[in-house]
């Protein structure tokens, strides 16, 4: 077992890890935030799409170490004093959620983006999301909640 | 298990020694994690190099570009060094598994995974690459041929070596590299063949080319008999068509289910081969 000092949507948090697990496993099994999905467990469905220091990344394949002294954020971070987050809200407007699953990995991708990115492309959002597999939705709703998300980001929500 | 993060490549290499061949370094762990999990590998112990400050960053020193052995896809793929000088090398960078991947996987690791049509290590492949590859006994440096031992196999030996840093030659006046893909899917998806190259011009006159190709054997393959045969002469619709049926020469691709028989393979080869001869072309004139 080893140490780790992390922050999860915010808050610090010091744990007594298995450096064995994954970012995904450590966050579902021993955090409880359920939110982040386990799909493929290979990187290849996006289902488990965390933000690491900023950056978007499959936290099936990250090792829990990995967020040593690192801001992770997860879906559940998402929501502001019971308001959700204007992606989240969007892809509900939208239609852009089916089943469902694959959708935390979905948001954060995109808010990955939108928090770098403010006015993206349908091609920088297209790249965003091509690692974000959805197998019952199709791509256009979800591809459209971004954009209206990002506009009413750039307004000042969220 | 433990994972150790190491400060330095200096430090990676002490801790790989101490672990006696039951360490192995992991860079973005992209393609190790997986392999851990599926049980294909058992280390005793990883040694994570992303935080060695030695092997961070991309930089340029007025002959040739380095690519930190930790630096990743992305920011490779967004320098705005590797885009004014490797345009191409970006590209490739950019088409690797996705960006959730590219935002962690690494060149090096991509080049040492050695998996014969890795985009990164494609577009890598016809720039000349020196790669500076460190363990217990000092450090040495490798060319691209010299990097792969076999089929999804690295000369590099993770539990006893690690890649430091990628030297790149800046370009020189007369030269021009493309990187073409053939692809079913932007993202997530091998390809059906990618093809990378590099020519040197005096006028209109090709004086060298490098040109890699892949899957058709071991790595990038280079089409040695395409590349004689362009030597000296200019960069013509007849002469690039030549040289695609010439690469057939040096290629042995498999058939794949998803990505494309041997047969087809076989076909569209010379075509991608004169695409990425005409992008050079393109550049020169």
């Amino acid at each position: 077992m080893a140490q780790l000092h992390t922050t999860i949507n915010g808050e610090p948090i010091t744990a007594e890890v298995d450096p064995a697990l994954s970012l995904a496993e450590f966050l579902r099994e021993k955090m409880y935030l359920t939110g982040t999905k386990i799909g493929c467990g290979k990187g290849e469905c996006g289902a488990c799409t965390v933000i690491l220091d900023g950056k978007a990344v499959t936290s099936c394949i990250i090792p829990v170490l990995r967020a040593e002294g690192a801001c992770v954020e997860t879906i559940e971070g998402l929501e502001r004093g019971g308001r959700l987050h204007p992606l989240q809200e969007e892809f509900v407007n939208k239609g852009a959620v089916q089943c469902g699953f694959c959708t935390p990995g979905m948001i954060m991708s995109s808010k990955a983006l939108l928090d770098a990115n403010p006015a993206p492309s349908k091609a920088e959002i297209r790249e965003a999301l091509g690692g974000n597999v959805c197998r019952c939705t199709g791509y256009v709703n979800i591809e459209q909640a971004v954009e209206a998300a990002a506009d009413r980001m750039r307004r000042g929500e969220g | 298990m433990q994972y150790v993060s190491a400060s330095s490549s200096g430090e990676a290499v002490e801790l790989l020694t101490r672990a006696g061949g039951k360490g192995v370094i992991m860079a973005g762990g992209t393609d190790l994690m997986v392999e851990f999990k599926e049980g294909k590998i058992c280390p005793e112990c990883f040694i994570d190099v992303t935080k060695a400050a030695d092997m961070a960053g991309i930089s340029a020193d007025g002959e040739r570009l380095v690519i930190g052995g930790a630096a990743t896809l992305t920011q490779i793929a967004r320098s705005p060094l590797v885009k004014r000088y490797f345009p191409s090398l970006a590209q490739g960078c950019g088409c690797v598994g996705s960006l959730q991947i590219r935002n962690s996987a690494t060149l090096a690791g991509n080049v040492v995974s050695a998996q014969p049509a890795g985009d990164g290590a494609m577009a890598l492949a016809p720039l000349d690459p020196v790669f500076t590859v460190c363990s217990a006994g000092g450090e040495a440096e490798l060319t691209m041929g010299e990097m792969y031992a076999g089929f999804a196999k690295s000369r590099v030996d993770h539990s006893r070596q690690l890649v430091k840093r990628i030297s790149i030659p800046l370009p020189q006046k007369g030269e021009a590299a493309a990187f073409y893909r053939l692809e079913l899917r932007k993202s997530l998806s091998l390809p059906m063949l990618n093809c990378a190259a590099m020519v040197h011009c005096e006028g209109k006159t090709v004086t060298w080319a490098r040109i890699a190709m892949a899957p058709v054997g071991v790595g990038p393959v280079r089409a040695a008999a395409a590349e004689a045969y362009l030597k000296g002469r200019e960069l013509t619709e007849a002469v690039m068509a030549r040289t695609g049926e010439l690469a057939l020469e040096n290629a042995n691709p498999r058939s794949n289910p998803l990505r494309g028989s041997r047969e087809y393979r076989l076909e569209a080869l010379p075509v991608i081969i004169r695409r990425t001869l005409e992008a050079c072309r393109a550049q020169l004139s």
